[in-house]
């Protein structure tokens, strides 16, 4: 309740200095909010695109949450994030019945995503390597390769901009207007880690060990097995938000300069902490998310310059992901001084 | 006699509404060592925080020689001539002692020669007039606790205050170190300077102090001179009922050897080794005691045995052996553990009571898939706040909000809910108020009773004295003596915490 009513007042704040912002560059912020808000709720249109651009950044913000849950800084969801998106528009290569498609092509890009996370588990637990480094590196290794596959092997000979489009056989089907039924899918894996954490033995051993991991130790809990499942988990997760992204969402293809794949994988981040690190608490914060996304567009209709809009969203999501933000820190330092 | 600090009317309330002291009246004449007495959490160090500066209080007035004062900081305090010897040493480990006591009051360049040159000089006098001896040249670190201390005591002495105030600062030091540490706070008090110890130790408060104020629950409860009170008085006013006698004990039935430790060896860190070669056995029905110095190898012995940390030699439990086992395998076997560090490795301070009265057996709580079946861990933690009187609002109350006490209870009753064949129960009562303590060792006793086999390791040597049936003494990782009950005394042991072999304490 208390941390409910602190995200309230971070959103209160964000937005009074984003109105503060507006009105100094003499714009009216009332009017520019009152476009955020209608463009992103204002009609069931609106609403779906808003929902529809919500959704992988559910998935990703749950990768960093588990990670945050198991006393790690996982910042590798980018990465997998976009192995996970390749993968699943591999799949579109081979012809299958729809359904078993879309399953195979959810499963293969779930696999690569555990792959690309695997090594940063093997890193930590073998030989100690921080997991913030070796995010970064296989972060920069998956955004070539990805690059490289899209522009030169998975590229659509009629349309340089982007690569072939998925077969209908593996698109996710449409509810309405945006949105897809790839819904089921970020709902289910937040509410399945929701439960997976709070309610499962394996669960219990990863909050244990992310709060305190001598302690965990000591009632003979295994801290490095429970990293590699949060790291594996995140890796699955991840994956499938670049997986739903590309067939869930138009182009239903990767464009050429892996613009409509963007940074799902950092906003996953700022996700994960607007919702305390708990999987319920990122769908709110991917909805959030989403909402600034979608809204953005009609403010620039409204002749707000794209900069200050990008300002004003910052300014909040910064303000909101300030709390959490702060309460890891000092959980952090508490657990340095022992 | 003029007091040469007075408190009046102290109120300190918290920010998050505990009242720490409430209207207590507290003063220390020139020349005198006032013992602060009271249980964990009576407020001794609330006041003395207040007094050095640290803390202001909510309401109250405090004298200073007469003059009301008003400290915003320590060292405003120490200005004025007030210093304060922290439970934790602040001591930069790799300078040495004169270093340490330079540091911030060198009145020029940091640690320049020329200003160390006439520190030095002042340092040595003060050493002199005091009869409080340390070497100045070796790196802090390299000096034993007892030896730290004393610089830190130089340290404050240095500054030239009036008063010095220790907090609990019999706690690291063997018996001897303490008795010299006694003749140093004569020393000062003779010379002139008035001395504030706080302790919750009886014996001590009456050995050095002047006059002994009492506080308990935030509240005065009396003044004495120590020349007109006793123990038993003082203990009295300390829980505000008489504490029950010490249990006469009958001699242990000694079941079968539960286990057996042949020629251990712990490598600490940095290759050294902290135990080294250590042997003995427990047997049900035994309370085994480890007494020592913290810091002798206790730690990583235990540690050892519970699977923390790698060994070498012979260990069996009931027969098997635990090489190369984790702590899960071991405790499967038979092992409770309650550990010395409660909020580091006892409990997991974030979760709640229910989580971590499972903490460890988390089988017993699998349902179908893993998943945890969480009816009945509320039940059993409800339990167990029941059968080990553990004041929480419930199985959902966050274990950071326990006081000490029933954070403790709750770590041993989850313990001994595993039905153990051997408890290990390391520094068990260490920081908790008489009325928890007391429960803890009623109820190690009754489990000696029952058969169960108990190896004690604890720094409080009343504690050992209570309960244990035999008793080792570990210096620098060897057991410099083990001896039967009978022949327990205070002073025996006291030479084997120094180092001492048996021969010779015995001669």
């Amino acid at each position: 309740m208390r941390s409910f009513l602190e995200t309230i007042a971070a959103l209160l704040f964000g937005i009074l200095i984003g109105a503060v912002i507006m009105a100094l560059w003499g714009r009216d912020p009332w009017a520019s909010y009152a476009a955020l808000f209608q463009g992103a709720w204002g009609n069931a249109r609106a609403l779906a695109s808003t929902l529809s651009r919500s959704l992988p950044l559910v998935l990703t913000g749950l990768t960093f949450a588990v990670g945050v849950r198991a006393g790690l800084f996982n910042i590798g969801a980018q990465g997998q994030m976009l192995v996970g998106a390749v993968t699943a528009l591999s799949v579109g290569l081979l012809a299958l019945p729809p359904g078993i498609h879309l399953a195979l092509a959810l499963a293969f890009a779930g696999i690569a995503g555990m792959i690309w996370a695997l090594p940063v588990a093997l890193l930590k637990l073998l030989r100690g390597v921080s997991e913030v480094i070796s995010t970064i590196m296989l972060n920069w290794v998956a955004h070539w390769l990805t690059l490289f596959l899209v522009v030169r092997k998975l590229s659509d000979p009629v349309r340089g901009e982007r690569t072939f489009q998925v077969p209908l056989s593996m698109r996710f089907p449409v509810i309405q207007g945006e949105l897809t039924w790839a819904l089921v899918i970020s709902l289910l894996a937040s509410l399945f880690l929701y439960w997976f954490l709070w309610h499962h033995a394996k669960g219990y051993e990863i909050r244990a060990s992310g709060l305190n991991p001598r302690a965990a130790k000591a009632a003979g809990i295994s801290v490095p097995r429970s990293l590699l499942w949060a790291i594996l988990l995140g890796g699955v997760c991840a994956a499938w938000a670049g997986a739903i992204q590309v067939l869930g969402r138009f182009p239903y293809a990767i464009t050429s300069d892996l613009a409509n794949l963007g940074n799902l994988g950092f906003d996953g981040i700022a996700v994960a902490l607007i919702g305390r690190n708990h999987p319920l608490g990122v769908l709110a914060g991917a909805f959030f998310f989403g909402t600034l996304a979608t809204g953005a567009a009609r403010m620039g209709l409204r002749g707000i310059p794209i900069d200050m809009i990008q300002i004003v969203q910052g300014v909040i999501v910064v303000s909101m992901a300030a709390p959490e933000a702060f309460r890891m820190f000092r959980l952090r330092q508490r657990k340095g001084e022992k | 006699m003029n007091n040469l600090i007075e408190a009046r009317k102290i109120t300190k309330v918290y920010a998050d509404g505990t009242v720490a002291l409430r209207n207590v009246d507290f003063s220390v004449r020139p020349g005198e060592v006032m013992g602060l007495l009271g249980e964990n959490g009576a407020g001794k160090t609330t006041l003395t925080k207040i007094l050095s500066g640290l803390l202001s209080p909510t309401a109250g007035t405090i004298l200073w020689k007469g003059r009301p004062v008003r400290f915003s900081s320590p060292r405003e305090a120490l200005l004025a001539g007030i210093g304060m010897v922290h439970q934790h040493f602040a001591l930069v480990g790799p300078f040495s002692g004169v270093e340490n006591i330079a540091l911030g009051a060198e009145g020029g360049p940091l640690l320049a020669p020329v200003q160390i040159k006439r520190i030095r000089a002042k340092v040595e006098e003060i050493m002199k007039n005091t009869g409080l001896q340390a070497p100045l040249d070796v790196p802090v670190e390299d000096l034993p606790v007892g030896v730290q201390q004393r610089i830190e005591i130089l340290k404050v002495l240095f500054r030239e205050v009036e008063l010095l105030i220790l907090d609990e600062p019999t706690a690291v030091l063997t018996p001897q170190e303490v008795d010299e540490l006694f003749v140093v706070l004569r020393n000062l008090a003779n010379s002139g300077k008035s001395v504030v110890f706080i302790t919750h130790k009886l014996r001590e408060v009456l050995a050095v102090a002047d006059r002994i104020t009492v506080l308990r629950r935030g509240e005065l409860v009396g003044v004495r001179n120590a020349k007109e009170t006793s123990v038993e008085e003082l203990a009295q006013l300390m829980v505000g009922r008489e504490i029950s006698a010490v249990r006469k004990r009958e001699a242990p039935t000694l079941g079968p050897e539960v286990l057996r430790v042949q020629d251990l060896v712990v490598p600490g860190l940095g290759g050294e080794l902290s135990v080294r070669g250590v042997s003995f056995s427990v047997h049900a029905g035994e309370i085994f005691g480890i007494a020592g110095i913290q810091g002798n190898g206790q730690t990583e012995l235990v540690e050892a045995l519970v699977g923390l940390r790698p060994w070498k030699g012979c260990v069996e439990l009931n027969g098997q052996s635990l090489a190369g086992l984790g702590p899960g395998e071991i405790a499967a076997l038979g092992l409770a553990h309650i550990p010395e560090d409660r909020h580091g490795m006892g409990l997991i301070l974030d979760m709640s009571v229910a989580e971590n009265s499972i903490a460890g057996r988390l089988s017993a709580f699998r349902g179908l898939f893993g998943r945890l079946c969480w009816s009945n861990i509320f039940r059993f933690a409800q339990e167990l706040i029941e059968r080990f009187s553990i004041q929480a609002r419930g199985p959902r109350t966050p274990a950071r909000s326990l006081s000490g006490g029933n954070q403790q209870k709750l770590i041993v009753g989850r313990e001994l809910s595993k039905s153990p064949k051997l408890l290990i129960a390391n520094q068990p009562t260490r920081g908790l108020d008489i009325a928890a303590t007391q429960f803890i060792r009623e109820l190690l006793l009754r489990l000696r009773d029952e058969g169960m086999a108990i190896l004690l390791i604890s720094a409080d040597l009343d504690e050992i004295f209570e309960l244990a049936d035999r008793v080792a003494v570990m210096y620098r990782g060897t057991f410099t003596g083990i001896l039967p009950a009978e022949e327990l005394d205070r002073e025996k042991v006291g030479l084997l915490m120094g180092g001492l072999t048996l021969e010779e304490a015995r001669g």
